[in-house]
């Protein structure tokens, strides 16, 4: 039991001071998603939601990316931050003040984006402490839903190593209670970070 | 030893529940993402079209037959059941319906052409249903004699849909009075019209 109580003591210090040790980075969310729904992207059966139809955006709708950032001592670059400290990153999203009755979805692909830097002496190593730096989405890459509640943000990818030009495409199925019309909304991104598998 | 194993194997247990947990955060408090992670937003614009589409189930067999039976028909002998009005209540109405600036719809029914003098027409709703659907009915629970001027079955409602089918929506009673046994015109059509 004493072994246990030590083990855990042990865990809790090891992440404080790896949590600790992470480097500070930003993220860069770029494009403004129109969803237009256009005539052929109505529902055509009558009795039946809207929502059975949806149409998607273009698959770059949204492109993020996440780098570590310069510091001023010594003064490093983006660049070499990143190749020098290789964490695993969680990107969760959510959405504030979408209409109701509308289901928005999320999804990216396997290894999109761009490793950042492209070659890194991490890719060459025998042993990569958190794996090679890929990207792996949520959901075997299929769309997941998108709440409409920062709360209850979703995971929707994760990678490792620093990352540029992540291209997010979104499904909506908006339901006839919608009301027809321009509606305005805010996609939110969160990302943690750590160094652990 | 056994103690130390049975506790492992709870701790893992515990780790493998939090870990599918894990799925999701709070976004609204900084400490997710306060060690080395960061958030970011950007704005979309959702446009959506406006929808106003009626069916009558069953679709395409929606076809109403009234008159005589041939099969009771022979040379030589009187015609029978010629006069008298038939009903029909096997139809029903789905609609759905997404209102532009909050605009309330209405259905509307009339016919393609008149109506021969020798025959009255009535639809009337006499039951609605909903299997699936969110709408509100609001009826018009009036038999209605049609003719080729809109007159209106449903009353004003809002964004809505009624499920697709037979037995959901409003399910018509569709009565004809043909006392003289007088054919509709080739290409006759009630029409139901939502607006």
């Amino acid at each position: 039991m004493k072994k246990i109580f030590v083990l855990t003591v042990l865990l809790f210090l090891n992440y404080t001071f790896t949590q600790a040790q992470i480097l500070p980075g930003t993220l860069d969310v770029s494009g403004m998603p129109r969803f237009i729904q256009s005539i052929d992207d109505v529902v055509l059966e009558a009795g039946a939601d809207d929502t059975t139809v949806g149409f998607e955006s273009n698959f770059d709708s949204t492109l993020i990316g996440f780098v570590l950032d310069p510091l001023s001592t010594p003064p490093t670059s983006s660049e070499l931050n990143c190749e020098a400290n290789v964490y695993r990153y969680s990107v969760y999203i959510n959405t504030v003040n979408a209409p109701a009755n509308v289901i928005l979805e999320a999804k990216t692909t396997f290894n999109s984006g761009q490793r950042f830097p492209t070659v890194s002496t991490y890719d060459d190593m025998p042993m990569q402490p958190l794996g090679p730096r890929d990207l792996t989405p949520s959901n075997g890459g299929n769309y997941i839903v998108v709440p409409n509640n920062a709360s209850q943000a979703i995971k929707i990818m994760e990678f490792i190593g620093c990352r540029t030009d992540i291209p997010i495409q979104f499904r909506i199925k908006p339901s006839a209670l919608t009301p027809a019309g321009t509606h305005n909304f805010e996609i939110n991104y969160t990302v943690t970070a750590s160094m652990t598998l | 030893m056994k103690k130390i194993k049975y506790t492992l194997v709870i701790l893992f247990a515990l780790n493998g529940i939090m870990c599918l947990a894990q799925e999701t955060i709070n976004a609204a408090d900084p400490n997710t993402f306060l060690f080395g992670g960061g958030q970011g937003s950007n704005f979309a614009v959702l446009d959506l079209q406006p929808i106003a589409i009626i069916d009558a189930e069953p679709d395409p067999s929606n076809s109403l037959n009234f008159g005589i039976s041939t099969s009771s028909l022979e040379a030589g002998l009187p015609v029978t059941g010629a006069g008298g009005s038939s009903i029909n209540e096997d139809t029903w109405l789905n609609f759905t319906y997404r209102a532009l600036n909050n605009a309330k719809a209405r259905v509307f029914v009339y016919t393609n052409q008149a109506v021969p003098t020798d025959i009255v027409i009535k639809i009337q709703i006499i039951a609605t249903a909903n299997v699936g659907g969110v709408y509100n009915p609001n009826q018009n629970t009036n038999p209605i004699t049609i003719s080729n001027f809109e007159q209106i079955l449903v009353y004003d409602f809002d964004s809505g849909y009624t499920g697709d089918g037979l037995g959901t929506g409003y399910q018509i009673r569709c009565t004809i009075e043909n006392p003289n046994g007088v054919s509709l015109p080739p290409g006759f059509e009630i029409i139901y019209e939502i607006k």
